[in-house]
């Protein structure tokens, strides 16, 4: 039950960190985090739009510099950078995602790597087809 | 019955050579769908196996819910050393419920935030995301299947090249691979014996998203400098392997595969060769242990049966 809740939760900080961050693309320069609120137009606290925006920062997705009393914010990156972040946090994460994941290429011990260099330069056999 | 009835727990051995033989002579294809099948048969036997040992060996004891009836000395004498027998496959049949639950809850939570991680993303068939690291995978599930790549890797490869590794994740996807993956992972769960085989399916679904890809590009030496690119690219995380033993690991193994002659597809090969003799033995293994558990499933069965109080 409480895990449900907590999983529901966590789906939601992933597509506000997307909306804010794609609310600050759409700005013309650094805006602040009340320019965002209102951009959103969703009724969002100030302090939720901080918070989500902190921790854009934390990913070095975005970055702030001091405007008077508040911050000015921009993006570092795009939607794209989001997410590569996001799925190396998930594949550090897990030690047993080669089952999950089919991946192209798993890792290399040093004799490996010297006979596959080997293979590589081997010239143009007959096991071309 | 005597200690036929163990047969299921240690048949699984048998599994070893075979899947030795199948890795390296049978079409990838073929290889993957038979060990993954031997694996499952085998898992479940073993499993029912240890669930009626369970049973008879335990009705008796204090505070089970069982009928009495269940463990009468009749029912025991189908068990050789009951009583320890019993008490000891209480934890093992606990520890192969407790790893499978928690394989498949794993491979659900890796899928759910690997798909996670891409919201926001337009959603394209391939996700290619800006990052250092060079790493590729094909994500199966969530709203569609994705192919994720990083910018890393598209930058050590040729067009050729990329051609190759994106037709490759496409294989896994198209030939649901993740699924065979899953089978054996639970089949190495529910009996340890059966590890070398999930080792074997590893590698020959990779192998078959190989040959796929190079029908798919029309060069099998094209995939294999794909491989051979990335995985020198990418390497830094070495699999842990006993030194000693460490044949060339699966990446070597592979492109060598690509740049050898093309597989043969055949379906049944003759007994007579040793692909045959692979083939058909797995089969004979695994039929036999299918054979020997269910018989002892439904002596069993019938046994408990007759000495249910009515």
């Amino acid at each position: 039950m409480a895990e449900e809740q907590q999983r529901s939760r966590r789906r939601g900080q992933g597509e506000l960190e997307a909306m804010v961050l794609s609310a600050l693309r759409e700005a013309d320069g650094p805006a602040t985090a009340g320019w965002v609120q209102e951009r959103l137009g969703t009724d969002l606290a100030y302090t939720t739009v901080i918070t989500i925006l902190t921790r854009l920062l934390a990913k070095g997705v975005v970055t702030r510099r001091r405007a008077g009393r508040s911050f000015a914010w921009t993006p570092a990156s795009d939607q794209a950078g989001l997410a590569a972040h996001r799925m190396r946090k998930v594949l550090d994460g897990e030690s047993d995602r080669q089952a999950v994941l089919a991946s192209f290429v798993t890792g290399l011990a040093p004799a490996d790597e010297r006979l596959l260099r080997e293979l590589l330069e081997r010239p143009e056999s007959d096991g071309e087809d | 019955m005597g200690v036929f009835v163990f047969l299921p727990l240690v048949l699984p051995l048998t599994a070893w050579p075979i899947a030795r033989l199948a890795e390296h002579h049978l079409h990838p294809r073929t290889a993957t769908r038979l060990l993954t099948g031997v694996a499952a048969v085998m898992a479940v036997c073993s499993t029912v196996c240890l669930a009626l040992v369970m049973v008879v060996g335990t009705a008796q004891l204090p505070g089970n819910p069982l009928p009495d009836g269940w463990s009468d000395p009749e029912v025991r004498a189908a068990v050789p050393f009951d009583e320890v027998v019993g008490k000891a496959a209480i934890p093992a049949l606990c520890a192969v419920v407790v790893a499978c639950g928690r394989t498949l809850w794993r491979h659900g939570r890796v899928r759910r935030r690997a798909h996670r991680a891409l919201a926001g993303l337009r959603g394209t068939e391939v996700a290619v995301l800006p990052d250092a690291v060079p790493y590729a995978y094909a994500l199966p599930g969530g709203r569609r299947d994705r192919v994720v790549v990083t910018t890393g890797l598209l930058e050590q490869l040729g067009p050729a090249e990329r051609r190759a590794l994106f037709a490759h994740e496409r294989a896994h996807l198209a030939g649901r691979h993740h699924r065979f993956l899953l089978a054996v992972q639970l089949a190495a769960r529910a009996n340890p014996f059966l590890r070398p085989l999930r080792t074997a399916v590893a590698y020959t679904a990779e192998r078959w998203a190989d040959e796929d890809a190079a029908q798919r590009v029309g060069s099998r030496r094209t995939v294999a400098h794909a491989i051979g690119r990335a995985a020198l690219v990418s390497r830094g995380t070495p699999v842990p392997t006993l030194a000693g033993l460490a044949a060339a690991g699966p990446v070597p193994r592979r492109v060598a595969a690509l740049l050898g002659p093309a597989p043969a597809v055949r379906r049944w090969p003759s007994l007579f060769t040793v692909v045959g003799l692979a083939a058909w033995g797995a089969t004979a293994g695994a039929v036999m242990s299918a054979m020997s558990s269910a018989n002892s499933a439904v002596t069993m069965a019938l046994i408990l049966y007759a000495a249910t109080p009515l």
